[in-house]
């Protein structure tokens, strides 16, 4: 054959290995932990492991879309805990006020995700720092917000259906992930904003000269962000009941762990909604293994460490076999 | 770019963060006598004596565009560790404190070898070890343990002369760091390195010797740092730490360092650290309530970086 005729040939597009690390990785873990315990693979544990994912996952959705354009919102954690701090209040326990609530947190997380993306979007800042900031004054509005206590009951209903299961078996809470997910991953195959959001992540100032309006794609990415926040306040605050004062805390890491582990990295352009899906599960099955083992607190936050640096450590590796290097 | 006469000088070369320092100096001059005493004066240096170090810490790592979020945990590791050990051995404080000092240079080193042979992203490869580290401590207690040797318990607290001693021991570690990033070689590097990796190790530098020995300072300081904290709190409290690597990246990045390496400023970082303390005592002073301190932090958060944006003027150190 000649060397014409190679270079024309293509193969049917697989998914790259780097694209399937982290599959890999969680098919490993799934069968680490059903060797530890055979609980792990009846369905009830399975879902139940997917529904604790759900706030986590909902939320990781989102900032898929921001890394991909080599940013990164610390904010989201905040945004959660207003989230669920704004439902709580605004349904104050009455059932007219159920579908008001809903909207009240998805509003607060848009509203906010608006307000990162215009300021980082035009006034050309580290996203790090930005969404850094804004999280201690989302924290702070929050605090002022509930005094410092938990306030607000959520409407009656709201608990019952988000946590029933639907057939006594799909918990509603893991449909919602799902819905959240394939959401994501629409938007980011079928949509003008998702290709544009590759393109501009990959090289954005090529993307500009090409024409694509990075700004919008920008501001438009954060909402996004701050949207699915909202919605992954929503879940949690489901999960747990009361708003507390600040029931995110933290969580940014957490969904920046997963997103990571999914395959975005901070150069942008890479990463995809399902890797973040099958990131956040990596996550949370590496916690249920070290919570099944009956480790007390100390040891679990040691292998939760632990499972982040050599999860990413392997998918790092198995990227770098295909070329690819993150 | 040409300085005209010694003011046009200043004006360029003061990091900007200054200028903010002054207005809010100026306020706090203006508001009340309880700001302009000199023991609250010295009562700021000594709040910001460990921020200081834990941000001149992380400027090695920031500068060369990777970032340790580590260092929080790890002042509250120290912490305990250090009052524990000073309890246990009381007549040994000299070598407890040489010890905790290497324990913490030790983790960061582990930090840099691990981002080297792992090929991971240095925030992934830190926020792991956060847990890691965070989970160290409570192995080894959930409650505060321990008291603090008087030699760190001076040197958090005690005055030299009527100086603050924290302060002698933030302007040696400020010098040492202004030396090695602004005016050496290796620092040199470090910021080559943060300006592009790529082209750096194409020119030939060993990115993974300027990897490790940036994580080996940051541990280094914030194992500096932990010792002050416990010489502040007096007994080692696990949750100490908590959230300091957010502070010190605050203050890096407020300092005129941008996020993503090649550009660094001691004095940028040290005037940040005052701006901060500063805010905090003034605050305080004015007894704006907790909550809405926060949000005014946030907001000076945002309002600084904006106001700091890139565009401005860049040259080289």
């Amino acid at each position: 054959m000649s060397t014409m005729t190679d270079s024309l040939w293509r193969p049917t597009r697989l998914p790259s290995l780097e694209e399937a690390a982290v599959w890999i990785v969680l098919a490993a873990l799934l069968l680490l932990a059903g060797l530890t315990s055979d609980a792990f693979f009846k369905l009830n544990y399975l879902t139940n492991l997917v529904r604790q994912a759900a706030p986590v996952g909902i939320t990781a959705v989102g900032v898929t879309f921001v890394m991909l354009l080599r940013g990164v919102d610390l904010s989201v954690g905040a945004i959660v805990s207003m989230s669920a701090v704004a439902c709580a209040l605004v349904m104050d326990g009455k059932p007219e006020n159920l579908w008001l609530g809903i909207l009240a947190a998805s509003a607060c997380g848009a509203l906010i995700g608006l307000a990162n993306g215009i300021l980082i979007a035009h006034g050309k800042v580290s996203s790090f720092i930005m969404t850094l900031g804004m999280s201690i004054v989302v924290y702070g509005l929050v605090q002022m917000g509930t005094g410092g206590t938990a306030r607000g009951i959520v409407s009656p209903g709201f608990r019952e259906t988000l946590n029933s299961r639907i057939g006594g078996v799909l918990p509603v809470l893991v449909i919602c992930l799902l819905v959240a997910v394939s959401f994501g991953v629409f938007l980011q195959s079928r949509t003008r904003f998702g290709r544009s959001a590759y393109l501009i992540g990959a090289n954005p100032e090529a993307a500009r000269l090409a024409g694509l309006p990075v700004n919008r794609v920008t501001v438009i990415a954060y909402i996004v962000s701050g949207l699915f926040a909202g919605l992954g306040g929503l879940a949690l605050l489901a999960r747990t009941g009361v708003s507390g004062t600040n029931p995110g805390a933290g969580m940014e890491f957490d969904v920046l762990a997963a997103v990571v582990l999914g395959g975005a990295t901070f150069a942008g352009g890479r990463g995809s909604v399902g890797g973040t899906f099958a990131g956040v599960m990596v996550l949370f099955i590496a916690l249920n293994l070290a919570n099944v083992a009956g480790m007390p607190f100390a040891a679990q936050l040691i292998i939760k460490g632990l499972i982040i640096i050599a999860a990413s450590a392997a998918h790092s590796w198995i990227g770098s076999r295909s070329g690819g290097r993150s | 770019m040409r300085p005209r006469g010694t003011a046009a000088l200043v004006y360029q070369e003061l990091p900007r963060i200054y200028w903010a320092l002054i207005a809010l100096i100026l306020i706090g001059v203006a508001t009340g006598p309880q700001f302009r005493t000199l023991s609250n004066l010295a009562n700021i240096l000594d709040q910001s004596a460990v921020l200081a170090v834990l941000a001149l810490g992380q400027a090695f790592v920031i500068a060369g565009g990777m970032i340790d979020l580590s260092v929080g945990q790890l002042v509250g590791l120290i912490t305990v560790v250090a009052c524990m050990m000073f309890d246990a051995f009381p007549g040994m404080s000299l070598l407890v404190i040489v010890g905790c000092i290497a324990l913490a240079a030790l983790v960061g080193l582990i930090n840099g070898e691990l981002i080297n042979r792992l090929r991971m992203p240095p925030l992934i490869l830190t926020f792991g070890m956060l847990s890691v580290l965070q989970g160290c401590i409570f192995v080894l207690t959930d409650r505060s343990v321990g008291q603090v040797a008087p030699a760190i318990a001076f040197l958090s607290n005690g005055r030299v002369l009527g100086v603050p001693a924290s302060l002698l021991l933030v302007a040696i570690v400020a010098a040492a760091a202004y030396y090695v990033l602004q005016r050496s070689v290796f620092g040199w590097h470090l910021l080559a390195m943060g300006n592009s990796a790529d082209s750096a190790r194409k020119a030939g530098l060993n990115l993974f010797s300027l990897t490790r020995f940036a994580f080996l300072v940051s541990g280094l300081c914030a194992g500096i740092a932990g010792l002050l904290v416990a010489g502040r709190l007096g007994t080692g409290f696990p949750n100490a730490g908590n959230g300091l690597e957010l502070d010190a990246i605050v203050a890096v990045v407020l300092g005129g360092t941008p996020l993503k390496g090649g550009r660094v400023s001691v004095a940028g970082i040290l005037g940040a650290v005052l701006f901060l303390g500063v805010l905090n005592n003034l605050l305080n002073l004015m007894q704006v309530p907790a909550f809405t301190q926060i949000v005014v932090k946030g907001l000076i958060v945002i309002t600084a970086t904006l106001a700091d944006r890139p565009g401005r003027v860049v040259r080289p150190a």
